[in-house]
């Protein structure tokens, strides 16, 4: 059995689950990383990680500025919004 | 059966014009009720589209796609256009700017008809994860015919309405099998190209080391059709190749001018059906006669892949999926602090299979267990690109099934893991970043298509589609 604490990696998640939920996910998950940890039985022992398999031809492009979108644009999608800006609650006292 | 090159010589000899091409498509779209599209683009949208599409063809000036109804799975971001992820996240956000594989596909001219249905934010295999609903496969088990069928995932909304003929060809996303999986459960071709080939720039991120857009069409013919679009250079995707693209149908249909070897991978069958060692077996009578040469060839970490995916992939997820906070663009739950948004927003917004995803991931993130899970799976996953390269040394090929099952009922698969075993013969290929097709094969004794999967080396597509053509006409598989 894992040792997964589910209350803490839905707060590191920002999701809430009720109590329900909670037995749920932490049953599934607890499930989940026991089918995973076969890992353990495969010697990587001096092994480079693989972050992407096109490590070797990483493209830079050059720092240039493009106008490719507006204020108006961007903020066309905001669920709440005043003049220029994304409308959030109230965040300094 | 109607291809591209077919419709577009139609459309050429005035047989039929652009309007009169897509007002069929369109008709039968609307009329469809296996909820493969989740949104259907009212025609007046593509009005002057296929205006500009005719006097192309009236002037012999025809693009490569002209006229041609394409579906375009939800995770394309198409400018002006709802983009949904099949999410509830989603549901309102319309994107200011085209993803570059619509803009190519657009450049070319075909013709968007809407967007399909797919697994939500592509996390799934049945394409039942879907805010949308499930969408259901066009084929019937001939012993329960009253059933319906998921038609597998995440593509699935794509590969559905390819095999029911209500677009021409549609593109899809593969993360771990996301557009061969599908295919096969569908009857129909898909193909994953290598992870660079097409830009993810525009594309709703589920696994960034890992996504990659392909097509989804009724021939190999038409695949390489619309990998000459999709496939290209673009500085937006810092992983995009900038190699220069082969013509993807200069092989189709054309004998190999020298021997070929093709490797089967005996760990891959040994917990496999009859009906699908069948499948294998076939494939390699059809292609006795086209001096090919088979050998038998065996991983080492093939046990390991599922799990080293089941790792990776919710790992960059969780990471993907944190921009989803309800302040910017989609969904925005209730709240007095920016704190409680954030959780209402998301909690409220994702799906059941995407929480999990994205709670697996930031566990195996999480300090104390990064190390243990994430950094681990990213060493073994170069053990099993390795194990490829060694393999990939020796053949030109390697056969395997697409899936280790037919499509099955929509409803029945309720464990997260039983699920994620549909995908055990895809992942392997997703992880090592290899283009791979599957094709249609033959039918089960339920009169459901099983397909083959054919996995070429990095950036071979145009060998890949070659020799996925021969095997296409060996077969004769009519959908």
């Amino acid at each position: 059995m894992s040792d997964i604490n589910i209350k803490k990696v839905s707060y590191l998640a920002k999701l809430a689950l009720n109590d329900d939920k909670a037995a749920l996910y932490e049953k599934s998950l607890s499930e989940i990383i026991e089918w995973v940890d076969n890992l353990k039985k495969i010697d990587t022992e001096g092994v480079k990680p693989l972050h992407n398999i096109t490590e070797k031809n990483q493209n830079i492009r050059n720092d240039e500025v493009v106008k490719n979108n507006s204020t108006e644009e961007i903020l066309s999608n905001a669920p709440e919004k005043a003049q220029n800006f994304f409308r959030v609650p109230k965040v300094v006292e | 059966m109607t291809t591209i090159k077919e419709i577009k010589d139609q459309l050429s000899n005035k047989k039929i014009s652009v309007q009169e091409l897509y007002d069929d498509y369109y008709n039968k779209a609307k009329k469809s009720e296996l909820n493969s599209f989740n949104q259907l683009l009212e025609p007046e949208y593509n009005k002057q589209n296929i205006i500009n599409s005719q006097s192309r063809y009236d002037e012999e000036k025809d693009l490569p796609l002209d006229g041609i109804p394409l579906g375009i799975k939800d995770l394309f971001c198409t400018k002006g256009i709802a983009t949904t992820a099949s999410s509830k996240i989603l549901e309102k956000f319309i994107p200011e700017y085209e993803s570059r594989v619509t803009q190519n596909l657009l450049n070319d001219g075909s013709i968007f008809l809407g967007k399909n249905n797919c697994d939500e934010f592509a996390m799934g295999s049945s394409n039942e994860t879907s805010f949308y609903g499930p969408v259901i496969n066009p084929w019937k088990n001939k012993n329960q015919i009253n059933d319906h069928l998921v038609p597998g995932g995440s593509s699935g909304g794509s590969a559905s309405a390819v095999a029911e003929k209500i677009c021409v060809a549609s593109i899809g996303t593969d993360t771990g099998g996301s557009i061969r999986q599908p295919a096969s459960l569908c009857g129909v071709v898909g193909l994953k190209p290598t992870f660079g080939s097409c830009s993810r720039w525009g594309v709703v991120a589920f696994a960034s080391s890992l996504d990659q857009a392909g097509p989804i069409t009724n021939t190999v013919e038409d695949a390489a059709y619309l990998l000459n679009s999709v496939s290209s250079y673009d500085p937006n995707d810092s992983t995009s190749s900038n190699h220069k693209r082969d013509n993807f149908l200069e092989g189709i249909g054309k004998n190999f001018d020298r021997p070929i070897t093709i490797g089967i991978p005996s760990d891959y069958l040994k917990d496999v059906s009859s009906e699908i060692i069948e499948q294998i077996e076939n494939t390699k009578k059809h292609l006795t006669n086209l001096n090919i040469n088979f050998i038998d060839v065996e991983f080492t970490t093939t046990d390991f892949a599922l799990s080293t995916y089941y790792i990776i992939a919710p790992a960059e997820a969780s990471s993907n999926l944190a921009r989803y906070d309800g302040i910017r663009y989609g969904y925005r739950g209730k709240g007095d602090s920016l704190e409680e948004i954030y959780v209402n927003s998301r909690s409220e917004g994702f799906g059941e299979e995407v929480i999990r995803r994205i709670l697996i991931g930031t566990y195996v993130l999480s300090a104390g267990y990064y190390d243990a899970y994430y950094r681990k799976a990213q060493r073994v996953r170069r053990l099993i690109k390795d194990d490829f390269q060694r393999i990939l040394k020796d053949v030109d090929f390697i056969l395997t099934p697409t899936t280790p099952n037919e499509a099955f009922k929509i409803g029945e698969k309720l464990d997260p893991i039983a699920m994620y075993m549909n995908d055990i013969f895809t992942v392997p290929t997703s992880l090592a970043g290899l283009p791979a097709i599957s094709l249609p094969s033959g039918l089960s004794k339920n009169n459901l298509p099983l397909g083959i999967q054919l996995i070429g080396n990095y950036f071979q597509e145009k060998n890949l589609l070659q020799m996925a053509s021969l095997l296409e006409k060996e077969f004769g598989f009519n959908g």
